[in-house]
């Protein structure tokens, strides 16, 4: 069985005046039966260019409503640049130049793929990803 | 400005050979590298029943500035999850667009929020869990 950890710290000394912050997590993330491992895995980097849409970086191909985890850094280091978020029609949020997330995506519906976006108009992004997830379905040849 | 940040280490044996992702980042204002300067404060709610419920709603941040939510589900058992959505108030429903994922115990999550609907959660169970969360903002 496979087994991934994924484990934050979060730490400030100067957000909440006078009480300094440190918050740490740590778990092994579990395909929806619980008791085994993701054991698939999509990852890779490329450059994110603008134009006007949003991209899918992944399709909901897998098993609706299962367990799957979401990891994209923006590799930008202009501060102006940033990555739209969303799934399907609705945005998560805007992942800025040198940030990370990391998401649960239960592919709740065949339509509720992952989607990026480049932003402001005309900038080229670096970014990394990977993908844990439960199933996945291989399109169909053509 | 105040400097917050956020590390993140992933370990992996799925594939053949060790896949590792170390990344950290300090959490900063939209299209800015001033520190993001406001909180919820670390937030904590038990759940008792399945009924969704809004716990970030949009209007204490705001949709053209940066934000981040961190949510953490403290139970120990797996089978205990929730579902954590994008919705104004309605459930966070199995097979819905706008649902995120699931949250299952132990699970944690830190994503970038943009504010213009609220976070919604609903438990899978009746039993008592608890959701640990907090969200930064400018």
């Amino acid at each position: 069985m496979a087994t991934t950890t994924a484990t934050v710290s979060i730490s400030s000394s100067d957000l909440q005046p006078g009480n300094t912050l440190s918050l740490n997590a740590s778990s092994t993330i579990m395909q929806t039966g619980l008791t085994t491992g993701l054991e698939l895995l999509d990852m890779g980097v490329g450059h994110l260019k603008e134009d006007s849409a949003r991209d899918a970086l992944a399709e909901a191909t897998g098993t609706a409503d299962t367990a799957n985890w979401v990891y994209i850094c923006n590799n930008a280091t202009d501060d102006t640049f940033y990555i739209k978020v969303g799934i399907h029609e609705t945005v998560i949020g805007n992942l800025g130049a040198g940030d990370w997330m990391w998401m649960p995506w239960n592919m709740g519906d065949s339509v509720a793929e992952l989607n990026i976006e480049a932003e402001p108009t005309g900038v080229t992004i670096p970014y990394e990803y990977a993908i844990f997830k439960s199933t996945n379905t291989l399109p169909a040849s053509t | 400005m105040a400097t917050t940040t956020a590390t993140l280490s992933v370990s992996s044996n799925v594939m053949t050979y060790p896949v590792t992702i170390n990344k950290s980042m300090s959490m900063m204002k939209f299209q800015s590298c001033h520190g993001l300067e406001e909180t919820s404060g670390l937030r904590t709610k038990k759940f008792t029943t399945t009924a969704a419920t809004v716990v970030v709603e949009q209007d204490e941040f705001t949709s053209t500035k940066a934000a981040k939510v961190y949510m953490r589900n403290t139970s120990s058992d797996k089978a205990h999850f929730f579902y954590v959505a994008k919705h104004a108030s309605a459930a966070a429903a199995d097979t819905d667009a706008e649902t995120i994922g699931r949250l299952h115990g132990g699970d944690w999550m830190l994503i970038p929020y943009l504010a213009d609907v609220n976070i919604t959660v609903a438990a899978s169970s009746t039993d008592p869990v608890v959701l640990e969360y907090m969200v930064f903002g400018e």
